[in-house]
């Protein structure tokens, strides 16, 4: 196990987010060295070689994804997918409040490497201290030739536009981050054509999420060879985990791709708070299947091995439930949310999602049926997969594998009208 | 190229979708969003189909075809999907039938019976929403009804270009709102409510009127502007006859629908064409006269010839709303010494809309150009000086006519039937058949809708008589 950071590797003091903070670290050499001694296609060929994946939840190799666009195409856009919504996710928060300047550098890394003359960083909406944080990074890096028209007198010119969202879950899947970037309601695009051919303004585009673009720079630093080095054989690099829920020590944590689940729980975070057992693990971010706490043993965090145990490593927020959770108000907190940041484009979900919650809500009620359960079943059925995005699977999936994992609970709260845990949260 | 649809082989062109192919070839794939002249939404979902080799259905509505692609339309992955789909649409619509207007031709009803399973998924409560609520004094909505298809939406963003509707709140409050506070007031807004493959936009003019069944369309032309648009003129079917509620009924119109033709309108009206069954129901002048007395159409075809054979110096004003079978009829009737005068029988009316780059146009008469390809131009500019003027048409300027005997022929009452030497009673564009051409060189042609009143000529056998 190797202990390399790529971000979280120095003290985070009052300045170490500014420019001459981060120069003093080696920050921006690896963009002047590109820039005037790399061509575009090394840098393709270095993040090919890293087999860096995407870490907005997808997981989709990011070589690949710069590989789809048309090199030959006039206009290219580059989108940073900021809008960090998924419940138990915290991760670009931390790189826009103390190293926003390791995310422009990415930035301008893929611009160059992808040809972009203008990039859209598409910020959440509620970010506030992020926000500021970007924004004065940004005019640093423009006073110092590092953004803008000539960048350190070279041909190669790059703008970095700063959008903030209006608090739309679904502005971070990518197609309708740009539709919403556009001006226009915020709705996902039917896919094909993908946004790699036809994206922002109808220009072939690419979508990043923070922590991708933030790595750039440390590959071209040290060689993709190297980054691909850390971690699993698929999953290489590192990547910064959020823990929440009932830890003694929740927070973020950065460990590399493989890492063990159980570690990260009980030793990083110190453990389930008040010395109480593990009950579940949701392992990335609130719409990846949950899983019981006999099943964590052998989980490490990497997408292969959830996947094998029929979950997802998603963002990379692990939500941590102590024993005597009420599974069934859990479940009700998140179909809550995703009826209402369910866009209402399509039917499945837009229906689905809202049937959902007011099954649940009314077993929540005490008013619950017999046949209650198998309606949820029969409903995440005619959402999975039959919708535009991916915000009814993520809608579907969790009931899914609640309903699967703690039937009884349902079934108990169905049948006598409270929480088999008594209804109190006992952490 | 060649692919295969349910295992049956179909000749496709490069870049076609799916579910056009599967359309043209018969194979009926259900869609409510998809519409051939608007962009793809694919939100409805009902179109999924199964494509060999993909893990997931896919909308055939966005679906490009592809050699050699293998598409099932009716696997029972498919049916089960659309049964999904018409589950989650029938969870909150108030399935209020009995009192929708849509009843009869409504999409949802026919997938719900082809496709639907008759156990609701959900036993929730139905969401409520805005319903019975004025868009604009033509049109109302009615949110709970409403499947979100975006139609209308997409209509007025890309077909009509007044962006005045959109969808507002999102999820399972989203409903279609007008973008401002103004009433509705595109000129096309009407195309809404047929575009609208359920019954949550209809037609205040048309509401409760009468159920579509007992309805059967004609097809006819709009005489509102020089487009001469194809139109569906609905009256009762023969079958369905009101026996003991008087014969108005019967020989009402009960609304006007564009009809679709590719060489004119598309499948577009504008809101004067959803009208015309209003300005065809003006009052009518129904008795021929001779000198202000009420007279028999014999006597009245002597005096005119009479008073035609008397004239030195006779002249023929001609309409602009005739059609081509009644203006060679003219033709044929009129002798040299007449002198032929055209016009635009009808203006503007007051608010409406004079021109505009899609498809209305200035002149407001259907057949100027079969009027001007007949007859040539001849425009009044000066009073004329005849001493037998005969008049065909409505809207009559006087100071044009002064000083002569005049032989008029009109439908509506303008109230000077009795000043006239002669008045012609002709019958109405419902009331007889024939060919427009319109400003573009196209002909079109109109059927009749009821027979004409017996009192009252077809201007095309006025003409026949005068000269016989």
């Amino acid at each position: 196990m190797s202990d390399q950071r790529i971000f979280m590797n120095f003290d985070v003091t009052a300045d170490s987010h500014n420019l001459a903070a981060y120069r003093d670290r080696g920050g921006y050499q690896a963009f002047e060295k590109a820039l005037r001694e790399q061509t575009p296609d090394d840098i393709q060929a270095e993040v090919d070689a890293s087999g860096l994946r995407g870490r907005g939840g997808a997981g989709f190799p990011t070589g690949m994804k710069w590989s789809f666009v048309n090199k030959q195409a006039p206009v290219v856009y580059l989108c940073c997918n900021a809008d960090e919504g998924e419940p138990g996710t915290f991760k670009d928060r931390w790189i826009f409040e103390h190293n926003p300047h390791q995310l422009i550098e990415g930035i301008l890394l893929a611009s160059y490497a992808l040809r972009v003359r203008h990039a859209f960083v598409y910020i959440r909406g509620e970010f506030d201290l992020p926000l500021r944080r970007l924004r004065e990074a940004l005019q640093e890096a423009y006073d110092a030739n590092l953004v803008g028209e000539n960048v350190l007198d070279t041909d190669f010119s790059s703008d970095i536009i700063v959008h903030r969202g209006a608090g739309a879950y679904v502005c971070g899947e990518e197609s309708s981050l740009l539709t919403s970037l556009e001006g226009f309601k915020a709705y996902p695009r039917n896919k094909p054509p993908f946004p790699a051919v036809k994206g922002l303004y109808q220009k072939p585009t690419i979508i990043n999420n923070v922590e991708t673009l933030a790595t750039v720079p440390w590959i071209m630093t040290h060689g993709g060879a190297e980054y691909a080095k850390i971690g699993t054989e698929w999953n290489s690099g590192t990547r910064i985990f959020g823990i929440s829920g009932h830890v003694n020590n929740p927070g973020l944590f950065e460990k590399e791709a493989g890492y063990s689940l159980k570690e990260i729980i009980f030793e990083d975070a110190g453990g389930i708070r008040g010395g109480k057992s593990l009950k579940a693990v949701i392992p990335g971010g609130s719409s990846t299947p949950i899983l019981k706490a006999d099943e964590i043993d052998t989980i490490t965090l990497d997408a292969e091995n959830l996947q094998k145990h029929g979950s997802m490593v998603g963002s990379g927020g692990v939500i941590v439930i102590g024993e005597g959770t009420c599974m069934v108000r859990l479940l009700q907190v998140l179909t809550r949310f995703y009826a209402h940041e369910s866009c209402g484009q399509c039917t499945p979900c837009r229906e689905g999602s809202a049937l959902m919650n007011a099954i649940i809500s009314r077993i929540i009620a005490g008013k619950g049926r017999s046949e209650d359960v198998e309606r949820l079943e029969k409903t995440t059925k005619g959402i999975m997969g039959k919708t535009v995005c991916a915000l009814g699977d993520a809608a579907a999936m969790p009931v899914q594998s609640f309903i699967t994992k703690f039937r009884d609970e349902f079934d108990y709260f169905v049948e006598h009208g409270r929480s088999i845990n008594d209804g109190r949260l006992e952490i | 190229m060649e692919l295969k649809i349910n295992n049956q082989i179909v000749e496709a062109e490069a870049g076609e979708l799916l579910l056009q192919v599967a359309l043209r070839n018969g194979v009926d794939i259900p869609h409510f969003c998809y519409h051939s002249c608007l962009s793809i939404a694919g939100n409805c979902r009902i179109c999924l189909v199964k494509v060999e080799g993909q893990p997931k259905l896919a909308p055939s509505c966005n679906l490009i075809v592809a050699e050699g692609m293998e598409v099932s339309t009716d696997c029972p992955e498919v049916q089960e999907a659309r049964r999904d789909v018409m589950q989650f649409i029938l969870n909150d619509h108030p399935v209020d039938c009995g009192i929708c207007d849509k009843a009869g031709e409504c999409r949802l009803q026919e997938y719900q019976v082809k496709y639907g399973e008759a156990e609701p998924l959900s036993l929730e409560d139905k969401h409520p929403k805005p319903k019975f609520y004025d868009l604009s004094p033509r049109i109302q909505l009615d949110s709970e009804r409403c499947i979100l298809c975006s139609r209308c939406v997409r209509f007025t963003q890309e077909i009509s270009g007044s962006k005045q509707l959109g969808i507002v709140e999102r999820g399972h409050s989203a409903r279609v709102e007008r973008m401002d506070q103004k009433p509705f007031d595109d000129p096309y807004s009407d195309n809404v409510i047929s575009l609208c493959p359920v019954g949550a936009l209809l037609s205040k003019d048309f509401m409760y009127q009468s159920r579509v069944w007992y309805l059967e369309p004609v097809k006819s032309v709009c005489t509102g502007c020089a487009r001469a648009c194809s139109i569906q003129v609905w009256r009762r079917k023969q079958e369905w006859r009101f026996n003991s509620f008087g014969d108005e009924l019967n020989k009402k119109v009960y609304r006007i629908t564009p009809l679709e033709n590719e060489a004119i309108n598309g499948p577009w009206l504008c809101n004067k064409g959803f009208d015309m069954h209003r300005t065809m129901s003006r009052e009518r002048a129904l008795t021929p006269m001779v000198g202000g007395v009420e007279v028999s159409a014999d006597a009245m075809i002597k005096a005119a010839r009479k008073l035609v054979s008397g004239a030195q110096n006779p002249a023929i004003i001609i309409s602009a709303q005739a059609s081509n079978e009644e203006l060679k009829a003219a033709q044929a009737a009129l002798t040299d010494k007449f002198t032929v005068y055209t016009r635009k029988d009808y203006g503007p009316s007051h608010g409406e809309v004079l021109e505009d780059d899609f498809m209305i146009c200035l002149d407001k008469n259907p057949n100027g150009d079969g009027v001007y390809r007949i007859f040539g131009r001849n425009v009044i500019d000066n009073p004329l000086e005849h001493d037998l003027v005969v008049v065909w048409g409505d809207n009559l300027r006087h100071e044009d006519v002064a000083g002569a005997r005049l032989i008029c022929l009109g439908s509506f009452a303008s109230g000077r039937e009795k000043d006239r030497e002669v008045f012609v009673p002709i019958s109405t564009l419902f009331e007889r058949s024939g060919t427009f051409t319109n400003f573009e060189g196209v002909d079109n042609r109109f059927e009749q809708v009821f027979e004409k009143p017996s009192s009252v000529l077809h201007a095309a056998d006025f003409f026949r008589r005068l000269s016989e």
